[in-house]
């Protein structure tokens, strides 16, 4: 016996028995507690609990089986002996039925008691060793089902989707959103997949089971599932593998790249735009230039003169538009550093008419504007919003007809700054209205082909409004003028 | 004594309209300017020129197309050459070359030229046309 000292209780009314097999009980290397009566046994038998405990039968205040079936209930392991010289058949039935291990006929020699504690206390560790093992194997098979449980839903909650096939070509796992990416109705379980997979997805499979010392971790093919942009996935299958390293099957991973498609068209189409646009200029002085060098080609004073004037507008153009090109990327990165004060707009738009003065005068435009009629100020950065109305009356200026108008108005429309400007100038068609805020869009027509601009001005001001949480709108008869409205909140929160 | 031939040269820029009206007539030709593929097609059916040069690239991106187009379906004009003037073919990305019959049909421009003009090079390529015509 190692170290550990079984606890044994001894209970019985009688003082010789319980010194008796203390002496013993402890020489045999038992831990031993003795009570002299069924009360006092219950209690330190369900105080702490006790390997084994030897009961007497017959006591005067408590009955053995009571204590008896009270450790029992407290402690269901505590393996417990009936001692009895009046042994019956009906009370070891009833004994054994409330949970004792065995009875022990009084007297007993020391080495019947010895060979029953001795069993008793084997049959106390099987007990224990059975119990543990239950409760593990309880806990352990509750953390696998929970475990898959939690798997389960984790994968269908993906909004990518993914669909795992083994090695010979069986679904064993998919979650809802793969079967949009397959454009299948379902999937059953342990389905033979492959010849619904689509053949470059099928071609990734096939790389992974015809190369089996594969060192690719990963395949990725995009595929356009709906024409002209409007479902593009990205699929992308890894192989699994068992612990060896044997492959044992492959997961798919799929993914809706559409929107990234449609940014990535957006963006190249921006970069051909631009540089049309800004090659145009370059182009034009670069010719220029030629034809002051050309010997065959001779100038008159006034063509060079004219020349180099059209030269010097046309190279301001360009820095106009890569100034344009700079704040708009300035704004899309957000690097705008903004300096959020006072700006009273009514002041912004009398100062910016004072600088238009001379394109003002030279087209004989007549401008309605009174900077008292409605004072209002807002919290804004003063450059943004000064770029914000020079761009549009500048637009209302250029676009205007000679001897026109212009009508600039302030006033309050629920919590926002209402800035009117009405322009009796060209108008706009119904479906140029649309494309107004479009980059690099200029409506043209034969009375635009003169008038220069980058088309990026409005596509600032609606930067900027919107970076503002205002509103721009547009009111446009063709030939009649154009009508912006301008909202811009009176209190904006940054 | 020859007439000279006369060239249709539409550009809705009006600075390279006119600088490479300077350079063709410099050649000995007569050069007529349009700015816009509407007013080019209006040209086109008054003066009747023996060759036309048009930019690619105007009121829409493929306006110079479309000119092209309704030029080479008129009769007078599907027995002269017209060429698409553009920058766009390697530095916008734009599609550009007709890569199915369809197009082929559609894009009927006897060549393209690249901008800016080199005018040795677009005299060597109209007069060819000119000597075909003989």
């Amino acid at each position: 016996m190692n170290t550990y000292k079984p606890k044994v209780l001894i209970v019985d009314d009688e003082k010789g028995l319980r010194v008796g097999a203390q002496r013993l009980l402890t020489g045999e290397g038992y831990e031993v507690t003795t009570a002299e009566n069924g009360t006092d046994a219950v209690r330190l038998g369900t105080e702490a609990e006790f390997d084994l405990a030897v009961i007497d039968l017959k006591m005067p205040d408590l009955d053995g089986l009571e204590v008896l079936q009270q450790i029992k209930e407290k402690f269901p392991n505590t393996v417990c002996f009936i001692a009895t010289a009046f042994a019956s058949y009906e009370t070891a039935v009833e004994a054994t039925r409330l949970g004792a291990h065995s009875y022990i006929p009084k007297p007993f020699s020391p080495e019947e008691l010895l060979s029953n504690l001795k069993d008793g206390y084997q049959r106390r560790l099987v007990n224990l060793e059975a119990e543990k093992w239950k409760k593990e194997r309880e806990e352990s098979l509750l953390e696998v089902a929970f475990e898959k449980t939690r798997m389960n839903i984790i994968v269908n909650s993906i909004a990518d989707g993914v669909l795992v096939v083994n090695k010979d070509g069986l679904a064993v796992l998919h979650n809802p959103a793969a079967l949009r990416f397959l454009e299948l109705q379902r999937i059953s379980v342990e389905e033979y997949i492959l010849d619904k997979l689509r053949p470059e997805i099928l071609e990734m499979f096939k790389k992974f089971i015809d190369e089996e010392n594969n060192e690719h971790k990963s395949y990725t093919v995009q595929i356009e599932l709906k024409p002209n942009r409007e479902f593009f996935i990205e699929a992308t299958a890894s192989a699994v593998r068992h612990p060896g390293n044997n492959l044992a099957g492959v997961v798919i991973v799929f993914k809706d790249i559409t929107e990234l498609k449609k940014i990535e068209l957006i963006k190249s189409q921006f970069v051909s735009m631009v540089s049309h646009e800004l090659k145009a200029p370059i182009a034009a002085v670069y010719g220029f230039l030629k034809l002051f060098n050309d010997d065959s080609i001779s100038l008159t004073p006034e063509q060079r003169k004219d020349y180099q004037n059209r030269s010097m507008i046309r190279l301001d153009g360009l820095l106009t538009m890569v100034n344009d090109l700079l704040d708009i990327s300035r704004m899309e990165m957000q690097t705008v550093h903004r300096e959020i004060k006072r700006v009273c707009v009514h002041e912004v738009i009398a100062s910016i008419l004072e600088l238009f003065q001379i394109d003002i005068n030279k087209k004989g435009i007549h401008v309605i504007f009174d900077q008292d009629e409605y004072k209002q100020c807002i919290k804004a950065d003063s450059d943004e919003i000064t770029r914000l109305f020079t761009n549009l009356i500048s637009n209302a200026i250029k676009y205007n007809r000679e001897q026109g108008t212009i009508t600039i108005k302030l006033s309050l429309s629920d919590d926002y700054l209402l800035v009117t400007i009405k322009d009796s100038g060209i108008g706009l068609k119904p479906e140029e209205k649309n494309k107004l805020f479009t980059e690099f869009f200029r409506a043209k027509n034969d009375k635009t082909k003169n008038i220069s601009g980058t088309g990026l001005g409005l596509s600032i001001v609606k930067r900027i409004v919107d970076s503002y949480s205002g509103k721009i709108e547009v009111e446009s008869d063709y030939g009649e003028g154009t009508t912006f409205k301008v909202f811009l909140p009176t209190i904006i929160s940054n | 004594m020859s007439m000279k031939k006369k060239i249709l040269l539409v550009d809705d820029d009006l600075d390279l309209l006119e600088q490479n009206k300077l350079l063709i007539e410099s050649k000995g030709y007569e050069v007529i300017i349009a700015n816009s593929g509407k007013e080019g097609f209006e040209t086109f059916k008054k003066v009747k020129p023996d060759a036309c040069v048009v930019d690619l690239i105007m009121e829409e991106h493929d306006s110079g197309f479309i000119l092209c187009y309704r030029i080479k379906k008129d009769d007078h004009g599907k027995n002269i050459p017209v060429f698409i003037l553009t920058s766009a073919t390697y530095d916008t990305g734009f599609k550009f070359g007709a890569s199915t019959t369809e197009e082929k049909e559609w894009i009927k421009a006897d060549a393209l030229l690249n901008k800016p003009v080199i005018i040795e090079e677009f005299v060597q390529k109209l007069e060819a046309f000119f000597e075909l015509k003989k």
